[in-house]
């Protein structure tokens, strides 16, 4: 009886259902059509006759005897060398989160413990930071960077790249150190350690959470960038981004538009995999509830 | 094991005085309770002595040390922390074993000495829960085992008993009194509940804003408070005081004449008596005479409170006592169990 009556009505069951199958199709159509077009050629993906060669592949079989084919893929990761982009993304993006990330512990941590006011302000100059269009950065820079003549590589654009996130992690890192209270790094020192352990044994282990929160942020934002990796790295040292817009750039030659659609692909699968790898401690670094003790 | 010495220590920030010139030297195997009101600079004294907090004026001696200038990692101290301050990613034996790993003990002892600081507590059936697991009186002993672990010589309890209900306070101070006897290792204490700091201390001392009011045994504490404020902390319920003036050997206030009093003294003074030393007089003819402003039932014994000497004043009386709100009530307060403060500074006259 009682399940019964806690049971929804079903009418409700239904539409609940059925509303969130809606929101679930919306939401990932664009990537799996992407996916899909990824393995035809361009003349079905992207047909002028019938969108639903898309589907169907009739140009794909005429060209290649396959519904699907891998050409998109060869083309740009063989032929156009998208693998140099993808080495130096990993390069670029690891880089910028594990510099970001030092500072950002140290810098947030010894933020929040500090007693005097100036750290107030210096967290308020950060926020101004951040707020600035990541542009000016570049611009501002190009000419000195011209003359040191550092431009076009990637150090550079890494540089860059951390300037423009460490206001944003040292931020965020800071209020989760708040949040930790500061008996913890007391009793840690009255037991034996010195500040430096103190930080490192007890409060970065309960700070982990939010360090890996933190550290995803960081990681979207080198990965994503276009404007700086766009306007500081030579045709060799790109990174995927601004690969894939080189690609769409050239459309008057066929077959170029479909190596940017698997390099998106390409581009995007990791960050798939990255984000079920850490959900769990993303969901609770922004809940942000697990610190207390 | 080593004694303390606190010598004209202050701590000050900007023009505010948290602990004003405090001196005093502690000796080895005391159990020490630094006694006072929220604020009065009991923590601060003692987090300066942890070398948590950094000190203004004065020094510092832990045993010939002179501790000032040193890490709080290298004055070896241990300290119970108010919030306990467990490290919530780590199981009970971790927290307790985190003493020794971080001060590089031998390995081959560690399980040995953190099994016999959880045995101390009675923990040993917790050790592989975390402290979010844990009850706050579990909690509480984790932190205890973490302080003995190591043996340190010196003890620092941060009003361990506060964050606990009023049943468990009660059994965990008396595990507390039985680890120091155990132990006997110099402990410093803060609390601001004065039967706390009754029944754990070999001396207290009490503060208020900053200073040192008094220093000695429970007893002497409750018997020959210094001045008005130990005797209105101390005692539950505290000292009645009660303001009059006297001349000739007798003090007469508001509904109050006490005769018998040392002739010696003369002008305003304050007048105080614990309420426990007064009787009720059902005959009349007592000391104080006025309307009964309140009854209340203790269970061991009914407290009577009655409007005197321009304050209300509380007398215990047998718990079959009975009488209206209203009704005339006269109390015994002889001479003898009367404390004489002096009415501007406060200050105890001895007599």
């Amino acid at each position: 009886m009682t399940a019964k009556t806690r049971r929804r009505p079903p009418v409700l069951a239904v539409l609940s259902t059925a509303f969130i199958v809606l929101w679930l199709v919306l939401a990932a159509f664009p990537f799996l059509w992407t996916l899909w077009g990824s393995f035809k050629v361009q003349g079905d993906f992207f047909s002028r006759q019938d969108w639903v060669n898309a589907l169907t592949g009739v140009h794909t079989i005429a060209e290649t005897g396959g519904p699907f084919t891998g050409r998109g893929y060869y083309g740009a990761w063989v032929t156009k060398e998208f693998w140099r982009a993808a080495i130096n993304t990993g390069i670029v993006t690891v880089s910028v989160v594990l510099i970001s990330l030092t500072f950002g512990t140290l810098g947030g941590y010894a933020l929040s413990r500090s007693p005097h006011r100036y750290a107030f302000w210096i967290l308020i100059a950060a926020l101004i930071f951040r707020a600035m269009p990541h542009i000016t950065l570049v611009s501002g820079y190009l000419l000195p960077f011209f003359q040191l003549n550092v431009w076009g590589y990637l150090t550079t654009a890494i540089v860059v790249l951390v300037a423009i996130n460490q206001p944003f992690t040292l931020w965020m890192l800071h209020s989760f150190f708040k949040s930790i209270p500061k008996d913890l790094d007391e009793s840690a020192m009255v037991d034996g350690c010195s500040r430096f352990q103190a930080f490192r044994m007890v409060i970065i282990p309960v700070m982990w959470p939010g360090v890996v929160t933190t550290g995803l942020f960081s990681f979207l934002l080198a990965y994503n960038d276009f404007a700086v990796t766009a306007t500081l790295l030579t045709q060799d040292n790109q990174t995927m981004v601004p690969k894939i817009a080189s690609f769409l750039g050239t459309t008057q030659v066929q077959g170029n538009v479909m190596y940017a659609v698997s390099a998106v692909v390409s581009a995007t699968v990791p960050l798939f995999l990255l984000v079920l790898f850490f959900q769990r401690q993303i969901v609770s670094g922004l809940t942000a509830g697990a610190v207390k003790g | 094991m080593a004694e303390i010495q606190l010598k004209n220590v202050s701590k000050r920030w900007g023009n505010f005085v948290a602990v004003d010139a405090f001196d005093l030297a502690i000796a080895d195997e005391e159990f020490l309770v630094l006694l006072g009101p929220s604020g009065c600079g009991k923590t601060t004294t003692m987090r300066m002595i942890a070398g948590l907090e950094e000190i203004t004026d004065g020094e510092i001696f832990i045993g010939e040390r002179l501790v000032n200038r040193l890490e709080p990692k290298d004055r070896d101290i241990a300290m119970v922390f108010q919030s306990y301050g467990l490290y919530p990613t780590m199981s009970v034996y971790e927290n307790i074993r985190f003493p020794l790993k971080v001060r590089r003990v031998a390995k081959d002892e560690h399980h040995e000495r953190v099994m016999r600081a959880a045995k101390m507590v009675e923990l040993t059936d917790f050790l592989e829960r975390r402290p979010a697991e844990l009850s706050g009186g579990q909690r509480q002993r984790v932190a205890l085992a973490r302080a003995i672990v190591r043996q340190p010589t010196v003890f620092l309890m941060d009003e361990p008993l506060s964050n606990l209900d009023a049943k468990l306070r009660v059994s965990t101070r008396s595990q507390i009194k039985n680890l120091h006897h155990e132990l006997r290792t110099t402990t410093i204490y803060v609390t601001h509940d004065q039967i706390e700091a009754m029944t754990l201390a070999d001396r207290v001392v009490v503060m208020n804003k900053g200073v040192v009011q008094q220093v000695g045994t429970p007893l002497e504490i409750y018997d020959r408070p210094a001045n008005t404020f130990v005797a209105g902390f101390i005692g539950s319920p505290a000292m009645n005081l009660i303001d009059g003036t006297i001349g000739d050997g007798v003090f007469t206030g508001q509904n109050v004449t006490i005769k018998g009093l040392p002739a010696t003294v003369s002008g305003p003074v304050t007048l105080g008596f614990r309420a426990e030393d007064a009787a009720a007089r059902p005959d009349g003819g007592g000391e104080i005479a006025a309307p009964i402003f309140s009854l209340e039932l203790l269970g061991e014994a009914s407290m009577v409170t009655v409007q005197a000497g321009g304050a209300l004043v509380a007398v215990k009386v047998p718990k079959d006592f009975a009488a209206e709100i209203g009704s005339a009530f006269s109390a015994a307060v002889p001479a003898g169990i009367c404390h004489l403060f002096d009415a501007e500074s406060g200050k105890r006259i001895a007599v």
